[in-house]
């Protein structure tokens, strides 16, 4: 008997009511819980290969010279690290596994409003990894461009970008059409009595996530397309000396880009707006500004691209827009910073392995954001451009914020979907564990930055040694860390103990439910008479 | 320089920045003709350039030629510019006794005329001006005719007038332009290239070289009427085209087209939503 089987025996609720047996009731299902764990079971495994991908990166960088691997294979390996962690893990990671699993039952729905185009898209995001994966394995071999794709430098290598290319294309449909369902199923599906103002902030940063996945991924699908055309067409799209341009290809690859950081973090704020109330026992501080500062993050990042182009030739008056308009966005993220802080304050604070991921979000995003700023500001820019400072600082925003917010999301929902629960100990132990070396990792890294070191190359200058060494360390603690927390969740939520009730005391409609789930999700359609942070409204001590 | 002796004749240089590629282009082919002359390069000899004004073409965009000046029409009679430029027009510098250059210039015009939409006359109008102040309405008529006759079906004369005038207004306009040219002897060497006036004297477009594409054409004269009440169509196809410096020619513009298209069908998606509500009719997902 599967690990699945067993589950559903024991379990019951959507893990058993299905007409369809084996692995067809799974990768044909249009139920949002089951797809939502296809989603979590592929961003994980993709999650994982990327983790090995780092150690590797970082394994080769411990000494000067060459360590474990040859140039070529260490441009190699720190795109498909970048791609398949981009691509494959972080952008799909919240919003389509925990947002399918959540956000529907959040809403009092009983699914989303296309469920076959909701299993679409997780067929697409299936096919666009695969081909990715072969681009690794077949033509010239895997791509050497980092994960910008680059020209002209990307127009020209002998490796498969064409093929991965045509992947990430494939996976930036998947991402639309779960865009639109949300966003449907948000205006269309709320339960009764379910206005815009008891929405749970989790569904609204989704909200804001959606409109930016609708709006900026068809470019970077016509940008790749171009760059398949530059390669096979040689139409001289970027080539100047055909009258082309190459730095249209980063405004048209970054006007994408870095809107879909946003797609990245806007979930993971959710989640963290979501566990901060309920495991402070106190209703959230500023729900009004939280969600108003979701919806201007998503507008006032899809203005901002041109900061990762300060050093390609725009003109000054350029930088200095994009600089002030980058300090902007800095606003409605401190909004939300600054009202978890104050929904803690004076709250009754529970430690869990939930809240202690949240917290560390807090911390590290935080610590992201405000290096973020030193990159925004056009002068210290041009000064750690290119160089692992630019390396440590996404790492912080997107593992320290959203890597973070996943696990968090983890601990917090996923026992309620399986009826099982994990081990707090180890889980906690997990967690300390991987916030060290997080910190000895990245923290080291924009150091190394700030000194000069820069990013993209296997080797470095001997006086980088000692801090690289430290990084690597730091990479091997994070690695047990990681990998604590993934076996005690895979663990308790398949042979832990029985997970029932609301334990966390939560008062958004998920936490109403049997659980895990039933496959229509409620018995009856739910008429909300409270906000999603009503504690005393939802009747939870 | 080197220039062959025909060459020479037919006045081509070449201009100096934004006007190079046309100038360029037209020198070229007019080198293709010379090589083809029998004897073509045994005449070549060296020319002296004389000194002074360099020729060449420095686009003006957005600057305005002067409608206060006065020129002769075809008649002998005397015409202020602003009379005869009173929508969008398309100005030919050239001289009537130049034998190659400009005939090509106004032939390749005369044969695109009848091809493209607008209407002569009353959607736009031609002007050749003749930089040579010694030329006369005399000669004008001649080419009148003779370019007239070559469109054959019914081109209206108060479409296309040939004017000259006296040497200071044609330094104003062709200052006023940007279009420098020097004499030399009975010719002149210039650069090859017309331009599109609004009705106010904006100049809005450069056309380089002989050879005129009617969707070029088309599209620089509706640029020359926006801010006036253009057609709907028009307004729309000015905003799906836009002029491409590198290939000196209008060209789709495929990124404001489809980030058009992108924001209109969100914003109707976000309009349907808004105005459907949520959905009464609570839906079971069936079979899952």
């Amino acid at each position: 008997m599967s690990l699945a089987e067993q589950t559903a025996a024991v379990a019951g609720g959507f893990w058993q009511d299905s007409a369809k047996t084996g692995l067809r009731s799974w990768i044909f299902s249009t139920d949002h819980k089951r797809i939502g764990l296809l989603y979590l079971y592929s961003v994980l495994g993709f999650f994982l290969v990327g983790v090995v991908l780092g150690l590797l990166l970082r394994l080769e960088l411990m000494a000067p010279g060459a360590t474990i691997v040859t140039a070529k294979t260490y441009n190699a390996l720190f795109t498909v690290h970048g791609v398949v962690m981009i691509f494959l893990f972080i952008i799909p990671g919240i919003p389509a596994s925990f947002g399918n699993l959540v956000m529907p039952i959040q809403i009092g729905a009983r699914d989303v409003s296309f469920p076959r185009l909701n299993l679409f898209s997780w067929w697409l995001y299936a096919t666009g990894a695969l081909v990715v994966l072969a681009s690794l394995f077949s033509g010239g071999g895997a791509p050497d461009t980092g994960w910008t794709f680059y020209v002209p430098f990307s127009a020209r290598t002998g490796t498969n970008v064409s093929l991965a290319v045509f992947g990430v294309f494939i996976l930036g449909f998947s991402s639309i059409l779960t865009g639109i369902n949300f966003v449907t199923t948000i205006h269309r599906l709320r339960a009764e009595g379910m206005s815009w103002g008891r929405l749970p902030l989790f569904v609204w940063s989704l909200y804001a996530t959606a409109w930016v996945q609708i709006l900026a991924t068809p470019i970077i699908a016509i940008t790749l397309v171009m760059v398949i055309a530059e390669r096979t067409l040689g139409l001289g799209l970027f080539d100047p000396g055909r009258g082309g341009d190459p730095v249209m290809f980063q405004h048209l690859f970054w006007i994408y880009s870095h809107p879909a950081v946003y797609i990245m973090i806007l979930p993971a704020m959710g989640v963290i707006s979501e566990i901060i109330p309920v495991f402070s026992r106190k209703p959230i501080f500023g729900y009004k500004m939280i969600a108003v500062s979701s919806v201007a993050i998503a507008a006032a990042g899809s203005l901002v691209w041109g900061h990762h182009m300060y050093t390609s030739g725009m003109s000054d008056t350029a930088v200095m827009v994009f600089s002030f308009l980058t300090f902007i966005v800095a606003i409605p993220s401190a909004i939300k910073v600054f009202n978890w802080v104050s929904t803690l304050y004076k709250g009754s604070i529970s430690l869990e392995a939930p809240m202690l991921f949240a917290l560390s979000f807090i911390l590290l995003f935080s610590i992201g954001g405000l290096s973020g700023l030193i990159l925004g500001a056009a002068a210290t820019d041009v000064h750690v451009h290119d160089t692992h400072f630019v390396v440590g600082h996404f790492h912080y925003v997107m593992f320290g914020g959203t890597g973070f917010a996943f696990f968090a999301a983890a601990h917090y929902w996923l026992p309620k979907f399986y009826g099982r629960r994990y081990r707090e100990k180890p889980a906690l132990l997990g967690w300390a564990i991987m916030f060290v070396g997080f910190n000895i990792l990245y923290f080291t890294m924009q150091v190394l930055g700030m000194q000069g070191m820069p990013r993209r190359y296997y080797d470095y200058l001997p006086e980088f040694a000692r801090l690289n060494l430290v990084a690597t360390v730091g990479s091997w603690i994070l690695a047990v860390g990681l990998v604590i927390v993934v076996l005690n969740l895979w663990r308790g939520l398949f042979r832990g103990e029985p997970f029932t009730g609301n334990p966390w005391g939560g008062a958004t409609l998920e936490w109403s439910i049997a659980t895990p789930p039933p496959t229509e999700n409620f018995e009856e359609d739910p008429v909300v008479t409270h906000g999603p942070y009503d504690f005393k409204g939802a009747g939870v001590p | 320089m080197f220039l062959t002796s025909w060459e020479t004749r037919v006045k081509m240089l070449t201009v100096s920045r934004r006007g190079a590629l046309g100038a360029a282009l037209a020198l070229l082919l007019l080198r293709g003709i010379a090589l083809a002359q029998p004897g073509g390069e045994a005449h070549k000899h060296q020319e002296p350039i004389a000194s002074g004004v360099q020729v060449g073409l420095d686009e003006r965009l957005g600057a305005k030629i002067p409608l206060d000046l006065v020129f002769r029409d075809e008649t002998g009679r005397s015409r202020r510019l602003d009379e005869l430029i009173t929508g969008p027009t398309i100005i030919l510098p050239v001289y009537y006794g130049c034998t190659n250059a400009c005939n090509y210039l106004q032939g390749g015009l005369a044969r695109v005329l009848p091809a493209i939409r607008p209407v002569p006359g009353a959607d736009y109008r031609v002007l050749s001006i003749s930089f040579d102040e010694t030329e006369t309405p005399e000669q004008a008529a001649r080419s009148r005719k003779m370019y007239l006759a070559a469109m054959k079906d019914g081109f209206p004369e108060a479409g296309w007038r040939f004017l000259t005038g006296d040497a200071a207004g044609i330094r104003r306009l062709t200052e006023a332009a940007g279009y420098r040219f020097q004499r030399r002897g009975a010719d002149f060497m210039h650069p090859v290239a017309s331009f599109v006036v609004a009705g106010d004297g904006m100049i809005v477009r450069y056309l380089y070289g002989t050879h005129f594409l009617a969707k070029d054409l088309t599209l620089a004269l509706v640029e020359a009427r926006q801010g006036r009440i253009g057609t709907t169509i028009s307004k729309v196809v000015g905003y799906c085209f836009s002029f491409d410096p590198a290939s000196r020619s209008y060209q789709f513009n495929l990124l404001r087209v489809s980030a058009t298209v992108v924001i209109l069908c969100c914003g109707a998606f976000l309009t349907f939503l808004i105005i459907t509500g949520r959905s009464g009719k609570r839906r079971s997902t069936g079979e899952k």
